[in-house]
């Protein structure tokens, strides 16, 4: 697989302008699939209802008749459906409303999308993408919040993303579309749907499938996924106040991260913070810290610090929630402890407690 | 006949219990003190109402998220459910579980899965087990239309079907799955293709009739009873409300309104008006005290959290 940077061309402002919403960006992202490439079908519960996948195909199956297509509720059968197809010449993009759902097809992803190439010397290939939208806040529960990335990124043969800017979406969509033969998970989070970015913000992406720099600076690096980034984001802007300087990696690429990154990163703050939106056994915290044990576990000036879900299922009550998924002043405080070796009282912590309450833009569950 | 009538009106004051609920339900929802999803059943509670006349306590009924009026109609606490919505200590599962996870196995209700279809062979694995540790007792599952387009559906139905187990397969066929109408889902019809599995299958157009619905299944389950082999009910009903949420949707345009409407015409808890006025004033005290309950309990805290993981 190429993860290396490619030369890419710049996005025009109609696909993406200055001020984007990340549910807009995969909008984009879905009508520039459609619109370019005549073999890309769109296939899911719910792709031809008013509600759209959250706003992001909506009406998209009046523009391009035939090429969005409802499936029965069987997650199963329709993931072999869209394999068949990508063996035959289709680009299926197969939508779940939530990663939970994926659980359902993940015989047909293991077993047959990640292994087809493989598995048969390269005589097939399995060119599909699958959305899967990560569940938080109000009550989704054990069975509507997962964060599966580490469980598919285990698995040689596939590709597992997780954008956390528009424009990241509109470069990865178009990329794995584009350009790569395989099957490509992407998991969307719910949170930042209606997230408005100002795109000239973000240093612009040079590798559609590989890691980002979000920020730089010297103190503490900082590795986090999906909404994790954003968060990420914030504390370090909150800290800079203070004179903690954090260097912070949009993982992005699950299965396939910026090894070279990461190290040049760690060997240059000493320090290491991985945020995931995930459990943290077994998962991208423990990839990432493999990734340094492996290559040179001396650069390390302090032990890492991981931070994610608490090891349970989720609770569905807000009180138990908000204790369940790390908050901005867990955030914080664990890096003033990592980089400053302690508390600093002279800090001021944010009396916020709930992360969703922050950064979700609409109500109610769904 | 004066049976007949005590039944319609004990029947109907089990219905309205689970309307009223729910409809206190869209009045608090507002408010964000319920802060999980509500799958409501209002339309649908004449199902759970006549299935559950026929049931035992030591019945096993597996529900769905869409499963307040199973809940209720099988016997489960409403201020327990009610302080589960509210996220409270006080609720059946302290607050871990909300409205899609409903349980009380005291009374049977085994807990509510929120992945379409997935209780379905567990509800088999029930039967066997009932079978095999000679209780007389029959697994119950209930689930929607949509669930049957899952393959575990078959593989259920036919394992059921194999070693022939006491248990009893309930659609409740809604006709639609979120939004989507059954035309643009199935290429069968569900209980001519039950019987495909070699199980006896019914169906019930009419299901806004409680009394109609309590006395198939009371056949049924008598019949289950008697022989322990597996059967399918389906059951034709109407969901008033958007698939989840408080409100409604017919603007959206993927139903019928006039439908619904006509649905309603038939439905006695909006016909029989002078009942629901007779019967209200009671149903409303036993619902505030359940408010008042949860309204009552504490917050799950760091202590519950990390409790029943292993
Ligand atoms: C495996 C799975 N796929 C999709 C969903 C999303 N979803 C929740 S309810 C529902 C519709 C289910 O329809 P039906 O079985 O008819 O039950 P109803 O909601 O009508 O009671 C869908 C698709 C889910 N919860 N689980
Ligand atoms: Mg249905």
């Amino acid at each position: 697989m190429n993860i290396s940077p490619t030369n890419l061309s710049p996005i025009s402002s109609e696909i993406m302008p200055a001020r984007m919403s990340y549910r807009e960006a995969l909008a984009a992202a879905m009508r520039e699939a459609l619109t370019r490439h005549d073999h890309t079908v769109i296939i899911g519960q719910g792709a031809t209802d008013f509600k759209g996948i959250f706003g992001t195909i909506t009406g998209l199956h009046r523009e391009f008749p035939g090429r969005v297509i409802e499936t029965p509720l069987s997650e199963d059968a329709a993931t072999g459906v869209c394999i068949g197809a990508a063996l035959n010449g289709l680009y299926p993009i197969n939508t779940h409303i939530r990663a939970d759902f994926g659980l359902l097809a993940i015989n047909q992803l293991v077993n047959m999308a990640a292994k087809q190439k493989y598995m048969f010397g390269g005589l097939f290939s399995v060119p599909m993408m699958v959305r899967l939208v990560i569940g938080r806040s109000w009550g989704q529960g054990a069975q509507h919040s997962q964060s599966l990335q580490s469980l598919f990124a285990h698995i040689p043969g596939l590709v597992v993303l997780m954008p956390s800017t528009p424009e990241s979406i509109v470069r990865s969509y178009a990329h794995a579309v584009a350009h790569h033969a395989g099957p490509v998970l992407v998991l969307e989070h719910r949170l930042m749907y209606e997230l408005v970015f100002d795109t000239a913000m973000h240093p612009p992406v040079t590798n559609p499938f590989g890691s980002h720099i979000q920020r730089v600076g010297k103190d503490v690096t900082i590795v986090a996924t999906s909404i994790m980034v954003l968060e990420a984001l914030r504390a370090s802007a909150n800290l800079a106040r203070y004179g903690i300087d954090c260097e912070i990696i949009d993982l992005h690429s699950i299965s396939h991260p910026d090894r070279e990154m990461i190290m040049t990163s760690v060997a240059k703050t000493g320090k290491l913070l991985v945020a995931d939106t995930s459990w943290l056994a077994y998962g991208v915290a423990a990839e990432v810290c493999r990734i340094v044990a492996e290559s040179d576990p001396g650069v390390l000036k302090a032990p890492v610090v991981t931070l994610g879900m608490a090891p349970a299922p989720c609770p569905t009550a807000k009180a138990l929630e908000d204790l369940y998924y790390p908050n901005l002043r867990d955030l914080m405080s664990a890096i003033v402890r990592l980089v400053r070796g302690a508390d600093d009282p002279a800090i001021e912590m944010p009396s916020e407690h709930s992360m969703s309450d922050f950064y979700k833009k609409f109500r109610g569950p769904f | 006949m004066i049976a007949g009538v005590a039944r319609y009106k004990e029947m109907f004051r089990q219905a309205l219990r689970i309307r009223l609920v729910e409809e206190k339900i869209i009045e608090l929802y507002p408010s964000d003190k319920i802060q999980s999803p509500v799958h409501l059943s209002i339309g649908q509670e004449a199902v759970a109402v006549g299935v559950c006349e026929h049931l035992r306590r030591e019945d096993l009924v597996f529900i769905t998220y869409r499963g307040h009026a199973f809940y209720l109609a099988k016997g489960g606490s409403m201020p327990q459910m009610m302080a589960e919505l509210y996220g409270r200590r006080n609720g059946m599962s302290q607050g871990k579980a909300g409205s899609m996870h409903l349980a009380a196995p005291d009374v049977g209700v085994m807990g509510a899965s929120a992945v379409v279809g997935s209780t379905i062979s567990v509800a088999v694995g029930a039967a066997l087990a009932a079978r095999l540790k000679k209780k007389d007792q029959i697994s119950v599952v209930c689930y929607g239309d949509g669930a049957t387009e899952q393959g575990t559906y078959h593989e259920a139905l036919n394992f059921a079907s194999l070693y022939q187990l006491p248990c009893l397969f309930l659609c409740e066929n809604n006709g639609l799955a979120v939004h989507a109408t059954l035309a643009e889902r199935q290429s069968y019809k569900i209980a001519e293709h039950a019987r495909v599995y070699g199980l006896e299958t019914i169906r019930i157009e009419d299901g806004w009739d409680f009394t109609k619905v309590g006395d198939v299944c009371g056949e049924v389950l008598k019949a289950i009873r008697g022989d322990g082999r597996p059967r399918v009910i389906e059951v034709l009903t109407c969901r008033y409300k958007e698939h989840v949420g408080p409100g409604e949707d017919y603007a959206a345009g993927y139903r019928s309104h006039a439908e619904v409407q006509a649905w309603m015409a038939k439905d006695p808890l909006c016909t029989d008006t002078a009942l629901v006025q007779a019967l209200r004033p009671a149903l409303d005290a036993e619902i505030d005290e359940a408010v008042a309950f949860a309204e009552a309990g504490a917050m799950p805290g760091i202590d519950d959290l990390l409790t029943d993981v292993l």
